[in-house]
């Protein structure tokens, strides 16, 4: 009635501050993924607020507000040429909110900003969905959150703990809500890029062609590329060879798929042994294709296996893909096909005199497929061939300077000039790009692949054998490979893996603490990111409503829904009760008595409730009065003793009505 | 019960008040619920307006009170002509002592029964009314005390009958309780007209209290303990009396203190040293409803379901 209305209260100034930092820190982690002008201008609207906080005279006029909020808008075209999309309505809400900061004048306003800077926070997650990113922005939240209710508070700061308090007790009880929206709410099927977000994302990781230098790129990547979990015991590492694409058209400086041959199904691979199955999580790769164990045997039925077992998926890569495949570690494939023999054998334009007359010195003396690959082989390592990652740069024919002059490079290197020898020595050859190894992580459970890990080897046919991998990389003399150039080139920024000696005490502590990150990451994924429309229909199935698809899924979200209000509400309302321990005892013989079809009205005294209970049971009459008698001593009787509430207590816990059905048989 | 504290109020004077309501039954037939509301609101030094139709025994009630508790009586027929000096007394010349002296009126009684006290104009009922506040009165500048213990009873016609002065709200809430007598169920009525006369048998009547036991369990009535959850539970009910869009206002301050001597009163007569809050529900319908102005939707409503109405609406704290 006489409550008095706060919204038109002037807040205090600490209030203003904190939704001005508040502000500021929810934008943090979006700052990597603006355009320096947006950052710029909020950078510039909170020099202005922290002014007008000071100085109440500083405060900006209308006049310059609407400079402000023009300049703003025009600021948003410039960066990103649009005003929507995922970047450009991103940047339209943080010039926005921060233009709001300036207009803080009422409790209303700043409940505004609070408000809005949930919408802040949700829209981050269009970028990045990290479990680090996410505990950050939940903090911000609970800031958010706190100053809401210190803003429908009183007049007065409230103590700090008391609205901390009351905004982790909303937050619990949003929890239980929360679970049920994210295991019901219906997922949408077609990914975020068709209503126009993510069309401006570049492709992540491995790249589709292979030239000097696309892979070394990746080597100084600290990213992961994918967790594989294999279902028995995992391989040796250096069984470990993850295929990706395979390349069979070659320029005067790169790899490429082309179109490539059709694939034709090999049934021979069905006998092959020493099979493998595992499961893979690949990161968000905005590509099509997979990776697999060389060689896969059986993918997933959403997956295509083309030629040069190639494993693709149907869409992009937009959110994390788990798979399941199995792979044969040792397997003879068949000949190559006519058409594929075609493909393996086509040439380079710019294959120098020096290049076929090295390979004319190996194939002297009717040398059969395998010798010529031998002698390739030996050739990278007897010659002064090094393995670095820092290789001098090539010029305008990068296979002839690199065989005959640099003579350093890096696994592209190796392989992309071994196939073009082979090619030219009549040996069928491909490239295949993938990732070799694995960093095991024990904590998880499964194994690490790290963009680092990225590799390029050869496939030759040889008669009778099929397709042979041959990894002319690992042929390089030992003593000539350079591991520390990564480091090197990157200096203190370096991933952390290029950086610690792994051999030492310190090193093995970093190495179980990033595995331990990891796997709370990986799990973060498993159980959080992954799960789709897919683990939601497991979930009908399991219920048995699949038929009914989403509308059974709404359904069932609706009723969870409710019923968690309802709940809710009736611990709200229970925890109203006061907590002395006599009227608990009471409370809790009524719930018993209610429990037997014997419910209190609220305006029912004790006495009259006692006598109506008598008379329904008479069974019950005589511990009822008892219990009536001493809750009576302890409520209403000006003095009584302690003893009498314990044995009011006693009582009560003691008594344990049955329902009347129970009774009459 | 050896150590605990008393429970019960001690025998003897259980003992008294219901010999009082044994004694007041048998004569007045099937209305024990009115008597002990009755005997609860003099214990309760509280004025009565007993509301009904003439002739279900207001009058016998009022008499038999005074006899049973040893009251000196006297009644006040209320009608259209009644001067205020006709209630309180009047100054008279005499002159053989060449002086005014007072000759006090039928209020200076220990138990006035104003009978249809709605007859009267408003000028004499607020001279009665005036005396039950004050208990005293002003004559010729001269202030009288009335007696000690002193008790009006009054009877009031329903209001809609012809001839009739509608007490004011501010004069209903002198009256701690008003109480409503009803026809006698018919097993009763049978019994009372097979009987004795009602009149003969109250003049026959020997008082059962003496004016210390009546001043001692008024005394009583003080000591019954009422705990915070009687106090939040009258407080309750006022305040819902005055949130409710039910009543035009909500009950006052004083109805809440009579609200719990009632109470109070009402715990001594079952023998109890503190009140529950059955005490409060019972003494609700006479104490409070008499006070309430009722809005459109309570109008039509009879008190005890008004009574019942904010009973149920009221949580038992």
């Amino acid at each position: 009635m006489a409550k008095p209305d706060l919204i038109d209260e002037p807040p205090r100034r600490d209030q203003t501050i904190a939704i001005t930092v508040a502000v500021a820190a929810a934008y943090l982690p979006l700052a990597r993924f603006m355009a320096w002008q947006v950052s710029a201008f909020l950078a510039l609207v909170l020099v202005l607020r922290f002014a007008a906080a000071r100085w109440p005279a500083a405060t900006p006029g209308r006049l310059t507000l609407l400079t402000l909020t023009l300049a703003g808008g025009m600021n948003c075209l410039i960066a990103n040429h649009t005003l929507v999309g995922k970047v450009g309505g991103t940047a339209l809400l943080v010039t926005m909110l921060a233009l709001k900061l300036l207009e803080l004048r009422t409790r209303r306003d700043h409940r505004v900003v609070a408000i809005v800077l949930g919408l802040l926070i949700v829209v981050q997650f269009l970028f990045d969905r990290g479990l680090g990113l996410t505990l950050y922005l939940s903090a911000v939240a609970v800031s958010a959150v706190a100053l809401l209710v210190d803003l429908n508070g009183g007049l007065g700061a409230a103590p700090w703990r008391r609205t901390l308090g009351i905004t982790l007790r909303l937050a619990l009880q949003a929890a239980p809500l929360t679970l049920v929206l994210f295991l019901l709410f219906p997922r949408l099927n077609a990914p975020l890029w068709s209503l126009g977000f993510e069309r401006d994302t570049s492709t992540i990781g491995m790249s589709d062609h292979l030239e000097p230098g696309s892979i070394s790129e990746l080597v100084v990547n600290g990213e992961l590329a994918f967790r594989a979990r294999f279902t028995g015991p995992a391989p040796k590492p250096s069984e470990l060879y993850w295929r990706g694409l395979v390349f069979w058209e070659v320029d005067d400086r790169r790899w490429f798929s082309g179109i490539g041959p059709r694939h034709k199904a090999d049934p021979g691979l069905a006998q092959a042994t020493d099979l493998i199955d595992y499961e893979v999580v690949l990161e968000p790769s905005q590509q099509r294709w997979l990776f697999a164990l060389d060689l896969p045997v059986e993918h997933p039925t959403d997956t295509k296996l083309g030629a040069g077992f190639v494993l693709s998926a149907n869409a992009p890569i937009t959110t994390a893909k788990r798979y399941r495949a199995r792979s044969a570690l040792s397997y003879q494939t068949q000949a190559p096909s006519e058409s594929e023999r075609r493909y393996a054998l086509r040439l380079p334009w710019n294959v120098t005199a020096r290049m076929r007359s090295l390979v004319a010195e190996w194939s002297r003396d009717g040398a059969t497929d395998w010798d010529l690959v031998q002698a390739g082989l030996k050739f990278f390592n007897r010659e002064a061939f090094s393995y670095t990652l820092l290789p001098p740069p090539l010029g305008a024919n990068p296979w002839d300077e690199f065989l005959f002059e640099t003579r350093s490079g890096f696994c592209e290197h190796y392989a992309g000039s071994f196939a073009v020898l082979m090619r030219l020595a009549g040996v069928p050859a491909r490239v295949v790009v993938g990732y070799l190894g694995g960093e095991p992580n024990r904590i998880g459970g499964y194994h690490m692949i790290w963009q680092s890990s990225a590799h390029a080897w050869v496939e030759v046919a040889i008669a009778g054998r099929g397709w042979v991998r041959v990894d002319p990389t690992s042929a390089v003399a030992p003593g000539r490979v350079d591991n520390r150039g990564a480091s090197r080139l990157l200096g203190a920024s370096a991933p952390l893996r290029f950086q610690i000696d792994t051999a030492g005490t310190m090193g093995q502590a970093i190495r179980q603490l990033r595995n331990l990150a990891d796997s709370v990451d990986a799990a973060w994924q498993g159980w959080v990111l992954d799960f789709s429309s897919e683990q939601q229909n497991r979930l009908l199935e399991g219920l048995g409503l699949r038929a009914y698809g989403e509308l059974a899924l709404a359904l069932i979200m609706m009723t969870s829904l409710a019923l968690v209000m309802g709940l809710i509400l009736l611990a709200l309302l229970r925890q109203t009760q006061p907590q002395d321990p006599v009227t608990r005892s009471y409370a809790l013989f009524c719930r018993r008595l209610a429990r037997i079809g014997l419910t209190r009205a609220p305006g029912e005294g004790p006495a009259d409730f006692t006598r109506r209970v008598a008379a329904a049971r008479p069974d019950l009459a005589v511990a009822v009065r008892r219990i009536l008698a001493l809750y009576l001593r302890c409520r209403y009787m000006a003095k009584h003793t302690t003893a009498d509430g314990e044995r009011l207590a006693q009582g009560v816990r003691a008594f344990r009505p049955k329902a009347a059905r129970q009774r009459q048989q | 019960m050896k150590g605990s504290l008393p429970t019960t109020i001690h025998p003897h004077q259980a003992n008294l008040t219901e010999q009082v309501l044994a004694a007041a039954g048998a004569i007045i037939l099937g209305k024990e619920h009115a008597l002990r509301l009755a005997l609860a609101c003099l214990l309760a030094r509280g004025h009565l307006l007993i509301e009904d139709l003439p002739g279900v025994g207001k009058t016998t009630l009022a008499h038999l009170l005074a006899r049973l508790l040893g009251l000196q009586y006297s009644r006040i027929q209320f009608t259209s002509d009644l001067l205020p000096a006709d209630v309180i007394g009047v100054s008279v010349y005499e002159r053989d002592n060449e002086r005014f002296r007072f000759h006090p009126g039928p209020v200076f009684s220990q138990l006035v029964l104003a009978d249809e006290i709605n007859r009267a104009t408003p000028k004499a009922q607020s001279a009665l009314l005036e005396a039950m506040e004050e208990r005293q009165v002003t004559v010729d500048g001269e202030t009288r005390p009335l007696p000690e213990p002193f008790f009006v009873i009054a009877t009031q016609n329903p209001s809609y009958q012809i001839g009739t002065y509608p007490l004011p709200e501010s004069q209903l809430d002198r009256f701690l309780m008003r109480i409503r007598l009803g026809y006698p169920p018919a097993a009763q009525e049978k019994i009372l007209l097979a009987g004795e006369d009602r009149r003969a048998m109250v003049e026959r009547q020997p008082a059962i209290l003496t004016a210390a036991d009546l001043a001692r369990l008024q005394g009583l009535v003080c000591e019954v303990a009422a705990t915070a959850p009687i106090i939040d539970y009258c407080l309750a009910i006022l305040q819902f009396t005055r949130r409710s869009e039910r009543f035009v206002h909500g009950l006052s301050p004083r109805a809440g203190v009579a609200l719990l001597r009632a109470s109070k009163a009402w715990a001594l007569l079952a023998g109890r040293t503190y009140a529950i809050p059955e005490d409060v529900q019972a003494v609700v319908p006479a104490c409070c409803i008499h006070r309430l102005v009722a809005g459109d939707a309570a109008g039509r409503l009879d008190h005890d379901e008004v009574a019942a109405l904010i009973l149920a609406a009221v949580p038992v704290p």
